[in-house]
């Protein structure tokens, strides 16, 4: 027996590093496949915005123009007031975002740190407001909005949206992952829970805050239903929704669907390579427990 | 970082509240004049001419400021019903693009009766309108909305796919239709289709098909009619044509119809005025004929979007005033030569000016044979959407032609409340 | 079960820190915490939920002046739509499948790029990236890959020579494209939330493991698989609940057809709500699809015994 398991000791290594390397490339050329596939729908959207219907239609298997062609750009550009909108997209996601951290804290730490009465009901108030599809509420929403006169305002776009239940879990798993010593000893030294919400827990879960900012200005900013629900001005539209204005059942002219794709996707994208390492370690960091 | 926060937190505030300043003086600095909202879904080539008819109604009327937004129908269909209970809503609105939608707005009391008609160009002059129009919009009596166009539909046609397949002209009969729609089809449709049909999301072509072969989709009781042998035969050709000979592809929507005879993949297409800006400006060698004769005669589908006033609205008189002005002689005639739209009045049918323009004529021709789809029938747009549309795409995907209206025929009577089969 | 944990953690708590004085009251601070966020979604969420349920049994269209009470006369009609059959159907189907190729996938390649090299870095940025943008562009720019005549997709099915294939429009073709594009979508994510999971894993483990000669997979299975059991159930919840809710995809690829074949329950709700006009039906449609979000996620709960709430 004890020969037995020393032989197989001797022998799986080189065993395992044959295997290894040949699981190594399969990896590598499943994980470049992947790549090639996540990022070549990208190239062909940005290629087709340049793209003229006839060159589209004659070349479907290329993914670059033919010739280059700005004419998609120039009809967003001189349909829709284009500023006003970029304008409204970035009012309405970077403050949203910025009151659903202050409220989603709040609560997450209250539902971490604080023992109290209902506590627990609260929690799943919480999770089952995470479960309800937007369509659900649409209806009863715009009407409550229209009694409290806020369509067509910037606080009926905003303040609906100003807490997540999704931030709020999250935050809350980060809250818990943070170990109670700190702040009990900060309770000790007299410190208020407000003090020690802003002082002591809020510094140490900056990576999971930073996650959940990105992931609801993300969310926000690629909302559509919403802002064209609250507004009907239309210099209260966002860019998504100003974008749809080019839909329609007899128009095709998929340089300019494209185009406004493109555009949308601008800001998000160079916000993504900006704050790359909290969309990419953002999750990983926030200590699901 | 927490800096950086801070300070991006507080410019955008800063940026909210200026703006908010800046949206709430611009609204009320327009000192006295009244405002008017209204809202279409005409996304389409024929855009520009009802942006014309506002900037000159806003040229004309010193008093009255009207505001166009353009978006497309399903956004308008979301947000109108809402809107307008609340009182949020446009002063006009073109509702949807079928006509049946009125009767919606109707059953809530959301939309005004229009009570400014007569005679003179400061009246809606129903008695010019083409009587079929005035009809589907008038309920209890009382009219609720006014014709915004009349579409009928042509035959558009790529001339030199024409030439190459040796045809001389538009087909006239049906039979000829079938007939150049297979000639014209190469590769079994993967290189060239015959005629591109879409059969979802689209201005119904199905229909003119049908009723070409003296088929129809309901009768006047609101009863199914797609199951009598004359809609069966129809169907079982054309859908043949389709499904065996592939004159089109399946299941497309309109917007992938037009692309692809714009992009001259497609010989044939049966569409609206809308359409044509686009084509030409694509450059297709564009012919555009009457959809050929039936075997009952000369058909095709009429098209009308409605045009109607908030009840709510705050100035009903001058909402009135601009929807005579939008029917009125002088402004519909400007409207048709710059669409291609036949007019709505039946004052302009013999206008010289009109007769000469070889788009308008084409389309205007056809307005006396144009049909109505499903007008006045009871829950329409479940009758296109779970009955017709559901059958065509059976139909064309290979099932049997007996089958499809059979299982059409007991939906259509169980949606319309036809009781008498 | 959580009660019992929550008087666990009171009493411990108390036993270290002893309740201040200055707490006035034992709840007041921890409501006081959750207000804004209680308040936002009370308002805008919960009641409104509640107000669609009152809606789900009248015969009601938005704006109508006369409303007929039905009970549940709504819920009774849906079992008898066949569309409602179908509609859930299609919903299943593509969130079984959806969750079960992005949770299994997902983790492969969190597995695969745990690392912090730079490369493995810019890969996961790369397989990220999809998840950053609208549904709506994805939706428009997969429908325009897989169209048979523009499409880069039938474009190189044309160059092979083989005929393209009608993706969307194939009812049988239609529901797997769109699950494609869906796990397309959200494999980085997944990906991401697993990575978070496998480094929370204490190296010791797998030292221990390295020792007694276990192999990669045996040590996957038995040891980072039960250590990121809260990480697999989060990911499965958070991907299960998204799928439920599948809309935007099909409001943009296919509309729900061809011939109902993606056709969901969001879709379905969409039509009757806001093309048909008919709001209690819309309403009693969203009841159910809520009822079966809150059964579905009660149910993974329970799998995953994740029994304590803290």
């Amino acid at each position: 027996m004890s020969t037995e398991t020393l032989r197989q000791r001797r022998t799986r290594p080189a065993r395992r590093a044959d295997g290894a390397t040949i699981n190594r490339i399969l990896v590598r050329i499943f994980i470049g496949v992947g790549v090639v596939l996540a990022l070549v729908p990208f190239i062909w959207m940005v290629s087709g915005s340049f793209r003229s219907e006839a060159d589209l239609f004659g070349n479907p298997a290329s993914l670059f123009p033919g010739s280059i062609t700005l004419h998609g750009y120039e009809s967003v550009w001189q349909q829709l007031p284009f500023l006003r909108l970029l304008l409204n997209s970035f009012v309405f996601a970077g403050v949203t975002t910025l009151l659903t951290l202050l409220f989603d804290s709040l609560s997450a730490y209250a539902l971490a740190r604080l023992r109290f009465r209902g506590r627990t009901l609260c929690f799943i108030l919480v999770l089952i407001t995470l479960m309800v599809p937007f369509q659900v509420t649409l209806i009863p929403v715009f009407i409550e909005l229209f009694h409290l006169g806020w369509l067509n305002t910037y606080q009926g776009l905003i303040v609906p949206r100003a807490t997540s239940a999704f931030g709020i879990f999250l935050l809350r798993q980060a809250f818990i992952s943070i170990p109670t010593e700190l702040d009990e000893a900060a309770r000790i030294d007299g410190a208020s829970h407000l003090r020690i919400y802003w002082s002591v827990i809020l510094p140490l879960a900056k990576p999971a805050l930073a996650t959940v900012a990105v992931l609801n200005f993300m969310n926000l900013w690629n909302d559509l239903l919403w802002p064209l629900v609250v507004t009907s001005d239309p210099n209260m539209l966002t860019l998504p929704a100003g974008l749809t204005l080019f839909g329609g059942a007899h128009v095709t002219d998929h340089a300019v669907l494209l185009a406004g794709a493109v555009i949308s996707l601008l800001p998000i994208a160079v916000a993504f390579f900006l704050a790359q390492k909290y969309f990419v370690a953002g999750v990983s960091t926030s200590g699901l427990k | 970082m927490k800096k950086r926060i801070a300070a991006a937190a507080a410019g955008a505030v800063v940026l909210a509240l200026g703006l908010a300043a800046c949206s709430g003086t611009s609204s009320s600095g327009t000192g006295g004049k009244v405002e008017l909202s209204v809202w279409t879904g005409f996304t389409g080539g024929d855009r520009p001419g009802y942006a014309q008819i506002v900037k000159n109604f806003n040229a004309s009327h010193p008093d009255i400021h009207v505001t166009m937004t353009v978006q497309p129908w399903d956004t308008i269909g979301q947000k109108l019903p809402s809107a307008w209970l609340t009182g949020q809503g446009p002063d006009i609105a073109a509702p949807s693009p079928d006509p049946n939608a009125i009767a919606q707005y109707v059953k809530t009391n959301s939309v005004l009766p229009i009570t400014l008609t007569g005679d003179g160009d400061s009246k809606i002059n129903v008695d010019k309108l083409a009587p079929g129009t005035v009809k589907e919009f008038t309920y209890g009596g009382k009219l609720y909305a006014i014709p915004a166009n009349f579409a009928s539909l042509s035959l558009y046609y790529n001339k030199k796919m024409f030439v190459a397949a040796g045809i001389d002209g538009p087909p006239t009969t049906v039979a000829e239709f079938a007939d150049d729609a297979k000639k014209l089809t190469i590769d079994g449709g993967t290189t060239q289709s015959g005629l591109v049909l879409a059969d979802n999301q689209t201005i119904q072509m199905w229909p003119i098909l049908q009723w070409l072969e003296g088929g129809d989709i309901v009768d006047s009781n609101n009863c199914s009619a797609v199951q009598t042998a004359a809609s069966q035969k129809g169907l079982k050709i054309w859908g043949d044509l389709v499904a065996k000979d592939g004159i089109s592809p399946v299941g497309l929507t309109g917007a992938q119809a037009d692309s692809l005879f714009s992009a001259g993949k497609a010989a044939m297409e049966i569409n609206g005025p809308w359409a044509a800006p686009g084509y030409k400006s694509a450059g297709i060698d564009l012919g555009i004929a009457a959809v050929p004769t039936g075997v009952d005669g000369a058909v095709t589908l009429g098209a009308i979007a409605p045009l109607a006033i908030s009840a709510k609205t705050k100035h009903p008189q001058e909402a009135q005033e601009f929807l005579a002005y939008w029917t009125s002689k002088s402004v519909q005639k400007t409207f048709s030569t710059t669409t291609g739209f036949p007019p709505l009045r039946t004052d302009l049918a013999d206008d010289a000016t009109l007769k000469a323009d070889p788009v308008v004529s084409v389309f205007a021709a056809q307005v006396p044979d144009a049909r109505l789809y499903l007008p006045k029938v009871p829950n329409a747009t479940q009758v296109d959407s779970d009955a017709y549309t559901t059958m065509i795409g059976q139909i064309t995907r290979g099932t049997d032609v007996a089958t499809a209206t059979a299982t059409a025929q007991a939906a259509i009577n169980k949606l319309t409340g036809c009781t008498t089969k | 079960m959580s009660a019992s944990t929550i008087t666990g953690a009171r009493t411990a708590s108390a036993g270290r820190a002893p309740a201040s004085p200055r707490r006035r009251t034992r709840w007041s601070p921890g409501l006081l915490f959750l207000a804004p966020s209680l308040l936002i979604l009370g308002v805008f969420v919960l009641w409104p939920i509640a107000q669609s349920f009152y809606y789900s049994l009248f015969d009601w269209t938005i704006g109508a002046n006369s409303q007929k009470w039905l009970g549940l006369g709504n819920y009774v009609a849906l079992t008898q739509d066949p569309h409602f059959w179908n509609a859930l159907g299609v919903t299943m189907v593509y969130t079984v499948i959806t969750v079960v190729l992005l949770v299994v996938l997902g983790f492969l390649v969190a597995l695969a790029l745990q690392g912090e090299g730079l490369i493995t870095r810019i890969v996961r940025s790369a397989l990220f990236f999809p998840t950053i943008v609208s549904l709506v562009s994805i939706g428009l720019v997969w429908k325009f890959l897989l169209d048979p005549q523009i499409g880069l997709v039938g474009g190189l099915f044309d160059l092979i020579g083989a005929k393209p294939i009608a993706f969307l429009t194939d009812p049988s073709l239609a529901l797997p494209s769109l699950i494609f594009v869906g796990v397309w979508k959200s494999v980085g994510f997944a990906m991401i939330i697993f990575v978070g999971g496998l480094k929370a894993v204490p190296a010791e483990r797998y030292e221990a493991a390295r020792l007694d000669g276990t192999s990669r997979a045996q040590s996957v299975w038995f040891i980072t698989l039960p250590s990121i059991r809260p990480t697999l159930l989060f990911a499965t919840l958070i991907l299960t609940i998204q799928s439920l809710q599948l809309f935007d995809l099909v409001y943009v690829m296919t509309g729900g057809g061809p011939l109902f074949a993606t056709d969901s329950l969001v879709n379905l709700l969409y039509r009757s709500g806001f093309v048909d006009y008919k709001t209690g039906y819309a309403a009693a449609i969203s009841w159910v699809l809520f009822a079966i979000v809150m059964i579905i996620s009660g149910i993974q709960l329970r799998l995953f015994r994740y029994d304590d709430v803290d």
